[in-house]
C-alpha cells in the first residue's frame, strides 16, 4: 500500500506519520531551522557588536577561517587530542572489560565503580583535576615532588596531555560499557570450540574475540571520537586555551570567536568546517572498518 | 581468588590492575570530599590528612549562597527537558521501530545526536536574544532539547525493538485501535526503558555547561555554570567549590547507578547490532 | 455463525507475491488447518483474515459481510499467537478481560465471564499471576482463554503449539479439539506440522508458494494427493518418486522396468510416479494381478521401534524407501538382494511440471 507524499487531510494520514509528527515539529524548530540559520550566518559579516549592520560576504568567512593560524592550530590541537584520547580509552576500556569478565567476585561492584566517571558533570571533573594537579595546592604534584619528580601539568609542554588524561579518566568508562555489552552478547560456542582445538589465550583473543567485537569497536570509536571533538569543559575549567594557545580546541575557538570577539559569521563558518571534517571522518572510519569481502 | 586466570602471575597482575583502576577512580572523589570538610583555614594544603572535620563549607553553600537556586534551576530545566523529550520521542521511536520506510530516519536521529553544539549555539543564541529569552529557563530548555531529544529517541527505538510485534497485533484483535495498542499495551511494557532513557536524558541536561554558560544569567544559572565560577571570581574558594562539585555529582551518580543495566542495552543495544 | 470467504486474494510486498490469487470457502463450525512449508503464505493468509496485513487485491468476507477494509477490532475474530503474546504487565485476569474491556463491558460482567472461562480451562488459581510466572503450557491456556472469552465468530491459531514440548503439545492438541467440539466455533489453524494437521483437521488446505495446492479431508489429502507437491509433502517418510515416461497408452517406462497403468496421459509425456513407502511389500511367491516385481538391494535399515525404514537401491541407481513392520524385519538383510512388489493401484502418477 502506498501513501501519497503530500497529505492534505490529517484524519486520513497514516498513523505512522501522526506518531512522528511531534518529533518532526520539535526537531525542525530547534535543530533544522538553527542549522539553516547557521549556513546563512556563515555567509554574512555578522557581528554582535554591530547587529544592525549585517552584510553578505559570500565565502569570505570561510577564506578567513581556513587561513587563520589560530583556527588551524585549534584544529591541530583537537585532532591530536581526539586521536590520543580515543586510542588510550579504546585500549584501556577493552583491557578493563576483559579483566572484569574474568572477575569471580565483586563483579557488579567493580563495574559500577569503574563506570561512575562517565556520568559526572564534566566541568566538575575539570575543576577536580585542576585542583588535584595544581602545582601549588595539588596533591599529585606535591607527592611527586617528594619522590623527586617535578612536573608542571598545565605548563606549555604537558597541558594538552593533561587534558587528554582527564578525558581518559572520564570517558574510558564509556568504552568499558560498550565492550562489556559487546562481550556479553558474543556467542559462547566459538570460545568453547577454540578451547577444544587447543588455542591459547592470545590466539583466541586475536582470532576470535577481536574480530567478533569489531562492530562494537567501530561504533564505540565513532561515538567517542565525535564526542571528543566537542571537548570544551576541561579547557574552559582549567587552561582557557593556554598556555599560549597550546590547548585551544575547536569548540573553544568557536566559543571565543563568537562570544568573546562577537564575530558570529566567522564562528558559523568554523562550525560548518568542523561538521564537514566530522562527516569525512565518519565516512572514512565506516569504510575502512568494513570487513573485507573475500571473493 | 578474585580473578580467574590459570597462572598465578596473571592472577596477581589482573587483581592489581583492577585495584589500581578502582583507586584511580575513587581517589579524586575522596580527596574532594576531604577538602569539603576541611576547615577553610586549612584549604588547599595537600600535606594535611588529619584535621578536625568542619561542616562550615557545607553550611556556607547550603544557607549562604546561590547554589540552592542553581540546583533548583538545573533540576527544573532537566526535568522539563526530559518530559518534552519523552512526549515527542516515545511515539516517534515506536513508529521508527515498527513501520517500514523509516530506516533513513533512524540514522538521521543518530546524526542529530552527533551534531556539534558549536553549530547550533550561534543561531540559538541569536534567536533567543531577539526573543529576549537569554537568561531564561525556556531558552536553556530549548538548547538542551537539541541533544536530549535525539538521545532519548535513539534509546527508545532499541527498547521498542525488543517488544514482540504480536503484542499490539493481539491488542488490535482484542478490539483496540493502533494508537490505543501503543499507549495501553506497549508503553506499559517499555516503562523501564522510558525510565532509563528519561534518567539518562536528565543526567545529560544536568551536566551541560556549554549551552548554559552562554544562555543563562543570574536568574537562570545552572549548577555547572555556578561551579565554574568558584575558581574564577574572588580568588579560589576551594572548600566551597568542593562542596558544590559533590552536590552536582552525587545525584547524578545515584541516578545513573539505577539505570546501569538498561544503559548497556540503550547505548550498546542499538549500537551493537549495527 | 462464522463462514469465511476468500475471493481472489492477493498480497504482495514490492514485486514478490506472498499470496497469489487465493480462493477458499471456510464453512461454519469447521476446523480448518492451513498446512505448508515455511514461506508458503499460510501465516500471511491468517494475518490477512485477522486484518493485521492489508490486502493487495481481492476480498475477504465473514458471514457474507465484506471485511476486507475493516480494522482487526471490527472483524469479530480472536487469535492465538505462536508466542502467546500475553501482555506482560497485566495479570492473567486482566489479560483475559482486556478484549471485553475494549467493548466497554461492565467490570462485573467481565469478571463473571473471565471466571467462567478460567474455570473451563482450569486457570482459576492462576488469575492473579503475571504471565512470566506461568509455565509454557499455562501461558498457552491463558492465550486460548483470552480468545474464548470474547466468543468471536472465528478463532485463528498461528502455530500455537510449536513452542511446547512434545508431551504438552499432544495434551494441548486434544484440549483444543475438545474445546472446538464444545464451542462449535469456526477455527482456522496454521501449522507446518503435518501430523498435527492430520489429527485435528476437518479439512486441510495445503499451500505452497502463495497458492492452494489441495483442499480436502485428511484422508483425501493422504490417499488422493492431487499434485506432486502434496504427495511429496505429506507422509513420513515421504513418498518415493520415480521419473518416467508414458511409452504407450497404458504402459509406463521407468528405470526399474515397465509398468502397466491406467492413465489418460499422452504418449511421450514425462511423469513422476509416486509410491508410499508403506505400500512397498516383499514379493510373495505367488504372483498377483497388477503386481510389479522389482529386484533391489538393501542398503540401509533404520529401526524405529514398532517399524523400520528400509532403504533399497535398484541397479539403475533408483532408491526406494519402504516401511516395514518390526515382525518382518528379519526378512531384510543388509547388502542382500530382495524382490519387492509395487501394486499398480497404489501408484500415483503426476505429469512433470514444465517450466
Amino acid at each position: 500500500m502506498r501513501y501519497p507524499l503530500i497529505i492534505t487531510n490529517a484524519a486520513q494520514m497514516h498513523i505512522k506519520y501522526k506518531l512522528i509528527l511531534p518529533l518532526v515539529f520539535l526537531l525542525s524548530g530547534i535543530m533544522l531551522y538553527p542549522f539553516i540559520f547557521s549556513l546563512w550566518l556563515s555567509l554574512q559579516d555578522y557581528r554582535l557588536t554591530r547587529i544592525n549592520d549585517v552584510q553578505f560576504v559570500g565565502f569570505e568567512n570561510f577564506g578567513f577561517i581556513a587561513t587563520d593560524q589560530s583556527f588551524l592550530n585549534a584544529m591541530g590541537n583537537t585532532i591530536s587530542f581526539v586521536a590520543s584520547a580515543v586510542i588510550f580509552e579504546l585500549i584501556l576500556g577493552l583491557s578493563l572489560a576483559l579483566l572484569i569478565q574474568k572477575l569471580v567476585i565483586f563483579k557488579g561492584l567493580v563495574r559500577s565503580i569503574l563506570l561512575a566517571p562517565m556520568f559526572i558533570t564534566p566541568i566538575a571533573v575539570g575543576l577536580m583535576f585542576r585542583f588535584l594537579l595544581n602545582s601549588e595546592i595539588g596533591i599529585i604534584p606535591f607527592y611527586l615532588l617528594r619522590v623527586g619528580v617535578s612536573l608542571d601539568w598545565f605548563g606549555p609542554e604537558l597541558a594538552l596531555f593533561s587534558i587528554v588524561l582527564i578525558d581518559v579518566w572520564q570517558w574510558t568508562p564509556f568504552m568499558l560499557l560498550m565492550f562489556l555489552a559487546g562481550l556479553e552478547a558474543l556467542p559462547k560456542t566459538p570460545f568453547e570450540a577454540a578451547r577444544v582445538d587447543g588455542a591459547g589465550r592470545w590466539l583466541t583473543f586475536f582470532s576470535i574475540t577481536l574480530p567478533m567485537l569489531r562492530p562494537v569497536i567501530v561504533v564505540a570509536l565513532i561515538i567517542r571520537a565525535l564526542d571528543a571533538f566537542k571537548v570544551f569543559e576541561y579547557v574552559f575549567a582549567i587552561t582557557r586555551g593556554g598556555p599560549g594557545n597550546s590547548t585551544e580546541t575547536i569548540m573553544y575557538y568557536i566559543y571565543q570567536t563568537g562570544f568573546r570577539f562577537f564575530r558570529m559569521g566567522e564562528a558559523a563558518a568554523a562550525s560548518i568546517l568542523l561538521i564537514i571534517f566530522i562527516l569525512v571522518f565518519v565516512i572514512l572510519i565506516v569504510n575502512l572498518s568494513r570487513p573485507k569481502v573475500i571473493k | 581468588m578474585i580473578v580467574s586466570f590459570e597462572n598465578r602471575l596473571s592472577r596477581f597482575l589482573g587483581t592489581t590492575a583492577i585495584f589500581i583502576a578502582i583507586i584511580l577512580v575513587l581517589f579524586p572523589f575522596f580527596w574532594i570530599f576531604l577538602e569539603s570538610i576541611k576547615p577553610p583555614s586549612l584549604g588547599g594544603r595537600p600535606d594535611i590528612w588529619r584535621f578536625e572535620p568542619s561542616w562550615e563549607n557545607w553550611g556556607e553553600i547550603v544557607f549562604n549562597s546561590n547554589v540552592p537556586l542553581n540546583i533548583l534551576n538545573s533540576f527544573f530545566i532537566a526535568l522539563i527537558t526530559v518530559v518534552i523529550s519523552l512526549i515527542c520521542g516515545a511515539p516517534a521511536a515506536y513508529a521508527f521501530s515498527r513501520f517500514r520506510g523509516f530506516q533513513g530516519a533512524r540514522y538521521s536521529i543518530l546524526a542529530a545526536e552527533m551534531m556539534p553544539p558549536a553549530i547550533l549555539i550561534l543561531p540559538l543564541f541569536l534567536l533567543l536574544y531577539k526573543l529576549e529569552l537569554i537568561d531564561s529557563r525556556v531558552g536553556v530548555i530549548t538548547a538542551h532539547l537539541t541533544f536530549v531529544v535525539p538521545v532519548v529517541t535513539w534509546f527508545l527505538i532499541g527498547f521498542f525493538d525488543e517488544v514482540p510485534k504480536d503484542l499490539e497485533d493481539q491488542a488490535m484483535i482484542d478490539g483496540y485501535t493502533r494508537f490505543q495498542a501503543f499507549y495501553k499495551v506497549i508503553l506499559p511494557v517499555v516503562r523501564p526503558g522510558l525510565a532509563a532513557a528519561g534518567i539518562f536524558g536528565f543526567v545529560l541536561s544536568w551536566n551541560d555547561l556549554f549551552y548554559s554558560l552562554l544562555l543563562t544569567g543570574a536568574e537562570s544559572r545552572t549548577l555547572p555554570v555556578a561551579i565554574a565560577g568558584f575558581w574564577t571570581f574572588r580568588g579560589i574558594e576551594l572548600g566551597k567549590m568542593a562542596v558544590a562539585i559533590l552536590i552536582a555529582v552525587i545525584p547524578v551518580l545515584i541516578l545513573s547507578y539505577s539505570i546501569q543495566k538498561h544503559l548497556i542495552r540503550g547505548i550498546g543495544g542499538s549500537g551493537v547490532k549495527y | 455463525m462464522g463462514r469465511v470467504d476468500f475471493k481472489n486474494l492477493r498480497k504482495s510486498f514490492g514485486s514478490t507475491n506472498i499470496i497469489d490469487g487465493l480462493n477458499l470457502e471456510i464453512y461454519n463450525s469447521e476446523f480448518l488447518v492451513l498446512l505448508g512449508p515455511s514461506g508458503c503464505g499460510k501465516s500471511t493468509t491468517l494475518r490477512l483474515l485477522a486484518g493485521l496485513e492489508t490486502v493487495s487485491s481481492g476480498t475477504i468476507s465473514i458471514d457474507g459481510c465484506d471485511v476486507t477494509e475493516l480494522e482487526p477490532r471490527d472483524r469479530d475474530i480472536a487469535m492465538v499467537f505462536q508466542n502467546y503474546a500475553l501482555y506482560p504487565t497485566m495479570t492473567v485476569e486482566q489479560n483475559m478481560g482486556f478484549g471485553l474491556k475494549a467493548k466497554k463491558m461492565s467490570p462485573k460482567l467481565i469478571k463473571e465471564k473471565v471466571n467462567e472461562v478460567a474455570d473451563l480451562l482450569g486457570l482459576t488459581h492462576l488469575l492473579n499471576r503475571k504471565p512470566n510466572a506461568l509455565s509454557g503450557g499455562q501461558q498457552q491456556r491463558v492465550a486460548i482463554g483470552r480468545a474464548i472469552v470474547r466468543k468471536p465468530k472465528v478463532f485463528l491459531f498461528d502455530e500455537p503449539l510449536s513452542n511446547l514440548d512434545a508431551n504438552l503439545r499432544l495434551e494441548m492438541r486434544a484440549e483444543i479439539m475438545k474445546l472446538h467440539r464444545e464451542l462449535g466455533a469456526t477455527t482456522i489453524f496454521v501449522t507446518h506440522d503435518q501430523e498435527e494437521a492430520m489429527a485435528m483437521a476437518d479439512r486441510i488446505v495445503i499451500m505452497d508458494k502463495g497458492l492452494i495446492e489441495q483442499v480436502g479431508t485428511p484422508t483425501e489429502i493422504y490417499f488422493q494427493p492431487k499434485t506432486r507437491m502434496v504427495a511429496g509433502f505429506i507422509g513420513n517418510p515421504s513418498m518415493n518418486f520415480i521419473k518416467g515416461e508414458i511409452s504407450n497408452n497404458s504402459e509406463l517406462k521407468l528405470p526399474i522396468g515397465n509398468i502397466k497403468v491406467n492413465t489418460t496421459l499422452n504418449l511421450g509425456e514425462h511423469v513422476d510416479v509416486g509410491i508410499r513407502p508403506e505400500k512397498i511389500k516383499l514379493a510373495d511367491l505367488k504372483r498377483k494381478p497388477n503386481e510389479n516385481i522389482v529386484r533391489v538391494m538393501v542398503t540401509n535399515i533404520e529401526l524405529l521401534g514398532p517399524r523400520a525404514i528400509v532403504k533399497t537401491e535398484h541397479e539403475s541407481g533408483q532408491v526406494l524407501t519402504s516401511v516395514v513392520d518390526h515382525d518382518d524385519i528379519g526378512k531384510y538383510e543388509l547388502g542382500t538382494n530382495i524382490s519387492i512388489s509395487l501394486a499398480s493401484n497404489s501408484l500415483h502418477i503426476f505429469p512433470k511440471i514444465k517450466d
